[in-house]
């Protein structure tokens, strides 16, 4: 699946007047392509993905999903940084979640289910709550649960970022090789500049709030990709490039603001 | 060894005050008419319970708890419903039910019998209000304290109206739904109790108000401590019956 998006707009109504949250958004993404926004906090990226699930209407601008030839499941799926389990079920219950909405047999979702955790270091805790799992299984699961889905796109909002560095790192390998097998669009969302790089194909930066796009980069590192990316030559460049335009995009609000 | 401790580590206090009272007692430095000795309410007690006294006593009181506590339940928890269905009526509703939950119950015991007369069915429909009141008020709360996230996670998954109320509303609220439960069972109890005490022949209220009536002091005792252990023990069988039902919120790490 991929997507055309023009002028999408967001205002949120607070006690103050209303704030805008993304002005005059526009992207188009490719079919197959993990595309990656990068911006400061507050840039309307969780604003964004939420508009894209069909979670909320933006107020102006329209989008449209562009079913790919291979899509048999039209579903776009959201990944979210907490909140992402349902506390009463099983971790192998949560992974199958999806299955089961989809109507898979109970026997066989569990199947597909245990198997996924198993091949993520999971197996161990299929039966277990998620109160009783590390923020990295707990991620784990919900990231299994979208792939288990199968659906045309994934939308992932800053899936790790509540993760200490070296967990982080496993996980960033386990998505690069879970997605990387079937290469469905991804559209990821993150404020660590190394993760998009390691990550995406294209990365797009939001200027801080109102959100809209100041920039593009292509990554031109070749896959599969190992989380251990070594950031020299292009990379690194384009790595400084980014955190330059990073900082001039949330600077030149502030002197906006000033002035 | 681990149930000694378990009984060891509530009790040794219950049993140093008994220990006082008995010496204190038995030297007559408390009025043994006024404060008999815990032995002498022991007798009392086994000879009350070989006379069936204190069965038919304590079956009369908790089948009229029980009773009460279910009709209660049942018509709070359809109530609730309808209520999560129309939030318009909800809203109005709410200045209702506020005002009846902050009404002690015992005051509306002679409007009760204005309505059904000085019968069973008057105490059976005041247990059942002061129940159902409980499960309103907190079953609606836990319905609009279900966090958004899990909502929207549903819905992203494609499932419908009725698979959310199933797996998510219900799940979410269950928690706080049995704290509402044990909440209203210590509150029949109580309030069971106070009613035999001014409208009744038969339970553990009575028995309390006649012993007093008739100045049969060990009765007295034996008959408050009697309902003092049965809302003691109220408390450990619901917490078992939600480990049960409520496992991700006993299995804590």
């Amino acid at each position: 699946m991929r997507l055309r998006c023009s002028q999408l707009q967001v205002t949120f109504p607070t006690s103050s007047g209303s704030v805008p949250a993304l002005r005059d958004l526009s992207f188009d993404s490719r079919e197959g392509e993990f595309l990656t926004f990068v911006g400061p906090s507050g840039c309307g990226k969780t604003t964004l993905l939420r508009v894209l699930a069909g979670l909320l209407a933006p107020d102006a601008g329209e989008f449209e999903r562009i079913p790919g030839p291979h899509d048999d499941n039209p579903s776009v799926l959201l990944v979210s940084q907490e909140h992402n389990l349902f506390p009463w079920m099983t971790a192998c219950a949560n992974a199958a979640f999806g299955l089961e909405m989809q109507g898979v047999p109970r026997a066989e979702r569990d199947a597909r289910a245990g198997e996924l955790l198993a091949r993520l270091g999971c197996a161990s805790k299929e039966r277990a709550y998620p109160c009783q799992l590390s923020m990295g299984m707990k991620q784990r699961v919900a990231v299994a649960r979208c792939f288990l889905s199968d659906p045309a796109m994934m939308l992932m909002d800053e899936p790790f970022a509540a993760l200490d560095c070296q967990t982080r790192m496993v996980l960033q390998q386990e998505l690069l090789d879970l997605w990387e097998q079937d290469r469905k669009s991804v559209v990821f969302v993150t404020h660590d500049v190394e993760e998009a790089i390691l990550l995406s194909d294209r990365i797009l930066l939001l200027s801080e709030g109102p959100g809209a796009v100041v920039a593009e980069y292509e990554v031109p590192a070749r896959r599969p990709r190992r989380a251990l990316l070594e950031m020299d030559g292009d990379l690194w460049e384009l790595k400084q490039r980014i955190l330059g335009s990073l900082r001039l995009a949330a600077g030149s609000v502030r002197y906006a603001c000033v002035s | 060894m681990r149930l000694v401790r378990f009984i060891g580590a509530r009790f040794w206090l219950v049993a140093l005050l008994l220990a006082g009272w008995q010496f204190l007692s038995a030297r007559r430095i408390l009025d043994p008419l006024f404060f008999p000795p815990p032995t002498k309410l022991g007798a009392t007690f086994a000879a009350l319970l070989l006379s069936g006294e204190l069965g038919r006593g304590l079956s009369a009181t908790l089948a009229r708890t029980c009773l009460g506590l279910f009709a209660g339940v049942v018509c709070g928890g359809l109530v609730s419903i309808v209520l999560c269905v129309s939030p318009r009526l909800r809203t109005a509703v709410q200045p209702l039910v506020s005002a009846l939950y902050s009404t002690p119950r015992l005051t509306m015991l002679p409007m009760v019998m204005l309505v059904f007369g000085v019968n069973e069915a008057s105490r059976l429909a005041l247990v059942a209000l002061s129940a159902g009141l409980v499960i309103v008020i907190q079953v609606s709360d836990a319905v609009r304290g279900v966090s958004r996230d899990y909502v929207d996670l549903a819905t992203n998954y494609g499932a419908s109206r009725a698979v959310i109320v199933r797996r998510v509303y219900l799940p979410a609220c269950l928690p706080q739904i049995f704290t509402a439960l044990r909440l209203c069972t210590g509150r029949a109890l109580v309030l069971t109790i106070s009613i035999e005490m001014m409208i009744s022949n038969d339970g553990i209220g009575s028995m309390i108000w006649s012993s007093w009536q008739s100045f049969a002091i060990d009765k007295l005792y034996v008959s408050v401590m009697l309902a003092g252990v049965l809302g003691l023990l109220s408390g450990p069988m619901f917490q078992m019956i939600e480990h049960r039902f409520v496992p991700w919120r006993s299995g804590q790490a």
